[in-house]
């Protein structure tokens, strides 16, 4: 008998070291990482081993094995291990073990060691997501931290992905990956800058397919570069048939996955009477269907919140319009849905639209579907034309999108399934902040300033937040706070929305700054360029390697007077400027007429996508943009 | 510890005198008439998204069934939400704790909002099943829910009730919050056989402060398993003391305050006695009582008061070579400090031997300064540790031995009888260094006199240098050297971001402040390395500024205040800085040949206020070919009330306005 657990011991042992890569006998000695993989690293991840074991279309095995080296102090985040799971996703079997420099063993994990946690998101009332961590929190540099894991996956919607190299300053020494599934089952994937095509074998009845990289060199991130993981071997799976819960897809075509969505939310939108009276009492007599949209997403923001409650299947499943009715709270898909149950009500088609919210727009891969999706908005086609509906947010205007969700692919749902759509982007036209500024400059140096701004589409996104999301006195508290002078008091602001598709806020300050211009005896130094002077600078970089991406255009336009003391004359006066190159456009002028100094600014930012040869042109730009921001006048005195 | 104001107030407070029609909260659970919609906005707070109409709880001690007593907590709290951005005020939690056998109990949760639908009040109440439980981590867990049907101009009501066998945690009520409150009330009825402290802080005042007796009876009963059933029934006399505060305004952040604890109006209990019925016992006790609890606590004193043969082998060889006691603490020191990760940076007691500390190298910071502790006392150098209350945790009352209130733990050696005070848990950290953070006010040693210490931020002072020599190259760029010695913890800021970017996003960083086209070149770092000193940098720079006709000079390059740090025009809290300062800095600059100065700012010399707290100097001269400047920082004392805030803030002005001024040369004609 004992014999038999000595044995059992060490044959588990030697089948949690994949092969070629056991720790513990110096594998791991930081004097086996090839020179090339140190260069600009604080981590080399020697070795990786995911293997996703699909059991049938509803279960699946994911077993992941690593070990990261540990270079230096700045390093150490990696060593932490931090994963997450949650009713469809559980874990189990940690182990753990820290070796030295010599890749000498020199502790291991004991279960007690681990922390379980709460992982509720603080966007949540309540999920079931909680965490598993650890951390030996070695400081003796270089370290290797091994760790090895396994997940069981009940729900099968979500397949993993497999990125080897996946920060800056992280180089990777050896990582594989194994799919394996049944025979006769159809997987999908789609690989980015991986040469070849894997390894297939079969074991008994099941197929398995190998992918393997070695010797990536850490990479270093640079500014406005596209995402990481198109820039390195990035392969992304997907199901054919999956299942969550009680519920089965497939996810071959998006029209399959949209199918699917469609099933969860179907049948939901079943309205209490008294909702029913009301869309008809407000949209009977309204002839015009953008109004009766606008009146009944008014009615919806006015009666509801977002209150997030994600447990299991209500993950991915909305709570029925009767539920949003009374209790005047629901989620993104709860209040869609909610939002599509009232237009339905009054006659007007509307589609579920998931969507990847938030950064990485550029990113929607439209030939591989997958449920890479984390909100959902509202579709409503009305004549040629279409609205789009957030119902998360209380104050946005109908039919507008801010930078959330705008310009980028959506899954429409509807009960043929669905189909990709795009949607709207606001450029350069529509993204507008036009500021006029009268002042007038006291002998001692204090500016009196009025300022009066408009902002447009996306440029008003923050004022708007500002001004919906705070009390006036934290509005003001805010302004005393964040303006760009030594030191100055808000006499007065005032703000005016202009609710629309393309929404505008009315901004007016009043300002007095304390000495805004220096008075040095006989003569004045002055800023014209009184509340937009620019802030981002970049670094030159002769060796830039990715291409430059900007997402965001916008014009800002500026005329500033300002009324000085009599008895000035101009000795300094900056130069005109009037540069442009396809990064965007820069202008400004400054004139001395009699006593008031007027200054004319425009600035304006193009977005795209540019050659990595290019981007020294961007960091010019600005540059010239930031120096010429703060070009002061010399005023003196005259005799 | 100057002038900082009394923030925990003994219990003499000034009692007021109502009448009783206005000395009770005037509703009732469930009493919501129409005309309680009628406010679109309440004085106390015209921009307030939301307004806690009342908020009553109470406190009673009863007997349990595990032979002791319990805690039973009850809240009642009305909300008027006015905005969306009150919608907030909907969602509650109730935090609860358990220690693995006993568990604190949320019974009889009932909470419901109530809306004015066409001139009636309708309700919507929460259901049981949309409460959650969010289990935070082994001990604490947390009850949630947010009401139903929410809208602007909601009135939402919850109560509940919180069963705890934890007498020691009594509940402490904070009469502020987020939103501002019109009627905060708190009921405490403690029987004569259990004293508590009563620590209260805040700038309300009171509105009601009272208090009443009566007798009570109490049933305690204890089941020892095998034997039947014990009961215990008896009366005892108990006090119930009400605290009313009206109108209280909402706490709000401010910059420079270390924590709002300090501010917020609240009180708090601690048990201090035992009395009859029960043993006579002091809970509380006095500081030599606490401090000998901690000598004898086995995850605290006990171990570092033992001979520790075990520490031989690590700390011998970090003694053999050493030639004084200052060479050994420093040898012993660094070795902690470089070997040992610090997995949490607020405990006051060790969670794990020192020998399994030792294995692992991990711990928290008390475990780390504890074996720091006895190393230093195994190599014959008399070490105590010391405990304190970090600034984000709140100032300690000086009189108390309230345990519960300190949160961290540092060593004090005496090394030649010179106090030195140690942290060991922070990687950067040096050798006889405390963060400014430990610098709160009181602390105590543990001895067995329980030796109180000052640690006041005051007594630290960032003391900073910058010395540049500027011209005119031959090709007509402005150039110069900067020679600079940091404040130590500006030292630390700057290792610290040269770990993390390296030395030449540092040096790019410091660039962009010349100019746009300004260069640094031949950056050198003195003590880089040397956590124990403060770092001093030398390096030449070219601004980018060429040689014109007429020249205009900003002296200060780029060390000028060009900031205000006090923005905000109006101030609630006091002004609390990490530590004092003293900056200097001295240029000297070679008027080019050929060129004479056409304008020279002014020389000022100004005083922060009449005791000297503060002061400003800018003083230039001008020697044949060149100017000479020297304009100095300082101030020496952190904390500023409130009424001293527009001095510190006009102060700066003056500071940027200054430091802002140019030179103007011209061309001799």
């Amino acid at each position: 008998m004992r014999t038999q657990v000595v044995l059992l011991a060490v044959l588990s042992l030697i089948l949690s070291r994949p092969a070629g890569a056991a720790g513990g006998d110096g594998a791991y000695s930081v004097a086996n990482i090839p020179a090339s993989l140190l260069k600009n690293a604080h981590v080399v991840k020697r070795m990786e081993v995911e293997r996703f074991d699909l059991k049938n279309p509803g279960e699946a095995v994911y077993s992941i094995k690593y070990a990261l080296t540990i270079l230096d102090e700045a390093g150490d985040d990696y060593a932490e291990f931090a994963v997450h799971y949650d009713k469809f996703q559980s874990i189990r079997s940690i182990d753990a073990t820290l070796y030295d420099a010599n890749g000498k063993e020199v502790r291991s994990l004991k279960a007690r060691d681990i922390q379980d946690k709460s992982g509720v998101s603080e966007n949540n009332l309540i999920d079931d997501d909680r965490m598993k961590e650890h951390n030996f929190y070695c400081r003796n540099y270089p370290y290797t931290v091994e760790y090895s894991y396994e997940m069981k996956f009940t729900g099968t919607m979500f397949y993993p992905f497999w990125m080897p190299l996946q920060d800056e300053h992280v180089a990777v020494q050896s990582s594989q990956f194994i799919f394996t599934c049944p025979a006769d089952y159809q997987f999908r994937f789609k690989a980015f800058n991986y040469t070849g095509q894997p390894v297939q074998t079969q074991e008994k009845d099941r197929k398995v397919f190998t992918w393997q990289v070695g010797n990536l060199p850490a990479v270093t991130l640079e500014p406005y570069a596209p995402e990481l993981r198109f820039l390195t071997t990035y392969i992304v799976f997907g199901p054919t048939q999956f299942e969550m819960q009680d519920y089965k897809g497939t996810m071959e075509t998006w029209a399959d996955l949209g199918k699917f969505i469609y099933a969860l939310k179907q049948g939901r939108d079943q309205l209490p009477e008294n909702i029913r009276a009301t869309v008809h009492q407000m949209t009977d007599n309204e002839p015009d269907p953008y109004e009766k949209i606008r009146k009944l997403y008014e009615f919806m923001q006015k009666n509801t919140r977002y209150v997030s409650v994600q447990l299991g299947i209500g993950g991915w499943q909305p709570y029925d319009a009767g539920y949003v009715a009374t209790k005047g709270y629901g989620d993104c898909k709860a209040l869609v849905n909610y939002m599509y149950s009232l237009l339905k009500e009054a006659g007007i088609t509307s589609y579920y639209t998931v969507i990847r919210a938030g950064r990485g727009r550029k990113s929607f891969l439209t030939d591989f579907p997958a449920s890479t999706f984390n909100h959902v908005i509202l579709c409503v086609p009305v004549k040629q034309d279409t609205v789009w509906l957030e119902c998360t947010n209380q104050t946005i205007p109908a039919g507008y999108l801010g930078d959330f969700t705008d310009d980028r692919y959506g899954l429409l749902v509807d009960e043929n399934g669905g189909h990709l759509v795009h949607t709207p982007r606001y450029g350069l036209r529509e993204n507008l902040q036009v500021r006029h500024i009268k002042a007038s400059l006291d002998e001692g140096g204090n500016l009196q300033v009025q300022a009066n701004s408009t902002y447009d589409a996306e440029q008003q996104d923050d004022v708007s937040g500002l001004i919906n999301t705070l009390s006036r006195d934290k509005v003001k508290e805010y302004l005393h706070e964040n303006l760009d002078f030594a030191t100055y008091d808000i006499s007065s602001f005032d703000y005016r929305e202009k609710k629309g598709r393309l929404p505008s806020v009315d901004e007016s300050l009043a300002i007095s700054v304390s000495n805004y211009a220096t008075a040095t005896g006989r003569r004045v130094f002055i800023l014209p360029n009184v509340m937009s002077r620019a802030r981002l600078r970049l670094k030159e970089d002769t060796a830039r390697q990715y291409d430059v991406v900007l997402d965001y255009a916008y014009r800002d336009v500026d005329t500033v007077e300002i009324s000085l003391p009599a008895g000035y004359q101009p000795e300094a006066m900056p130069p005109d400027v009037d540069v442009s190159n396809p990064f965007g456009r820069y202008r400004c002028s400054v004139r001395l007429l009699g006593n008031t100094l007027y200054y004319y600014r425009l600035r304006e930012q193009y977005s795209g996508r540019f050659p990595a040869t290019q981007y020294n042109d961007l960091v010019r730009l600005l540059e010239l943009v930031y120096k010429n921001d703060r070009n002061r006048v010399v005023l003196v005195k005259k005799d | 510890m100057k002038s900082r104001p009394l923030l925990i107030l003994a219990a003499c407070l000034f009692i007021r005198l109502v009448s009783p029609a206005q000395d009770k909260v005037g509703f009732k659970y469930g009493e919501v008439s129409p005309q309680d919609f009628l406010p679109t906005a309440y004085p106390i707070d015209s921009s307030a998204n939301a307004v806690v109409l009342a908020d009553v709880g109470s406190t009673e001690i009863v007997g349990n069934n595990n032979g002791w007593f319990s805690l039973v907590f009850k809240r009642y709290t009305r909300i008027r939400i006015l905005n969306k951005n009150g919608y907030d005020a909907a969602n509650v939690q109730i935090h609860l704790y358990s220690d693995g056998r006993l568990e604190e109990n949320l019974n009889n949760l009932k909470a419901v909002t109530y809306n004015l639908d066409n001139g009636t009040v309708t309700q919507t109440k929460l259901e049981k099943s949309n409460v959650f439980k969010d289990q935070l981590d082994r001990n604490w867990f947390v009850k949630k829910f947010t009401l139903p049907n929410i809208k602007e101009g909601s009135i939402i009501e919850y109560q509940y009730e919180i069963q705890s066998d934890f007498i020691h945690n009594l509940q402490p009520w904070n009469f502020q919050g987020d939103n501002p409150v019109l009627w905060s009330e708190y009921n405490v009825s403690i029987p004569s056989f259990l004293t508590y402290t009563f620590l209260s802080q805040g700038y309300q005042p009171f509105f009601i402060k009272d208090s009443k007796d009566k007798t009570m009876s109490f049933n305690v009963a204890e089941s020892g398993g095998t034997t039947a059933t014990e009961r215990i029934s008896f009366t005892a006399g108990v006090t119930t003391y009400r605290w009313v505060m009206k109108d209280v305004p909402a706490l709000k952040q401010e910059s420079f305050t270390t924590t709002l604890k300090n501010h917020i109006a609240r009180i708090e209990f601690q048990l201090s006695e035992y009395r009859e019925p029960l043993e006579y016992k002091n809970v509380m006790g006095s500081w030599k009582d606490m401090a000998a609890q901690f000598l004898q606590s086995e995850y605290f004193g006990d171990p570092i008061s033992k001979p520790n043969n075990w520490l031989d082998d690590e700390v011998k060889p970090l003694i053999a070579t050493a030639h004084s006691d200052v060479e050994k603490a420093e040898n012993i020191f660094n070795y902690v400090r470089d070997h040992f990760s610090c997995t949490d940076h607020n405990r006051l007691e060790m969670d794990q031997t020192l020998k399994a500390l030792d294995k692992t190298k991990k711990g928290n910071e008390a475990e780390i300064n504890l074996l720091l502790t006895a190393m230093l006392r195994y190599a014959r150098i008399p070490t105590d540790p010391v405990i304190l209350s970090t600034t984000s945790n709140g100032y300690v009352p000086p009189l108390y031995p309230l345990v519960s209130r300190y949160n961290y733990v540092v060593a004090r050696a005496l090394i030649n009888d010179q106090p030195v005070f140690l942290d060991a848990s922070l990687p950067h950290l040096g050798f006889g260094r405390l963060m400014p953070y430990c610098y709160n006010g009181y602390a105590r040693i543990i001895n067995t006199e329980a030796t109180p210490v000052i640690l006041s931020p005051d007594s630290i002072l960032e003391r900073k240098v910058s010395s540049i020599f500027a011209s005119f190259d031959d090709k007509g760029n402005l150039t110069g050297s900067m020679e600079q010695k940091l404040g130590y913890y500006e030292s630390m800021d700057i290792r610290d971001r040269i770990k993390e970017k390296g030395k030449d996003a540092l040096i790019s960083e410091m660039q962009k402040a010349y100019g746009t086209d300004a260069r640094i070149e031949g950056a050198v770092f003195d003590s880089l390395d040397n956590a124990d000193n403060s770092l001093s940098m030398r390096y030449d720079f070219k601004t980018g500024q060429t040689k014109e006709d007429l020249i205009y000079l900003n002296p200060l390059f780029a060390e000028a205040w060009k900031e205000n740090p006090f923005k905000s025009a109006k101030r609630l809290y006091p002004v609390e800085m990490p530590y004092a300062m003293d900056e200097t800095y001295l240029l000297n600059f070679t008027i080019p040949d050929g060129y004479q100065v056409d304008e020279l700012p002014e020389q000022v010399v100004v005083k922060l206020n009449e005791k000297g707290d503060g002061r400003f100097e800018y003083r230039l001269a001008v020697q044949e070919n060149s100017i000479s400047l020297r304009t100095r920082v300082v101030l020496k004392r952190t904390f500023y009330k409130p009424e001293e805030y527009d001095m510190l803030r006009e102060f700066f002005n003056l500071i940027v306005k200054k430091q802002g001024e140019q030179i103007v040369l011209k061309k001799k004609k």
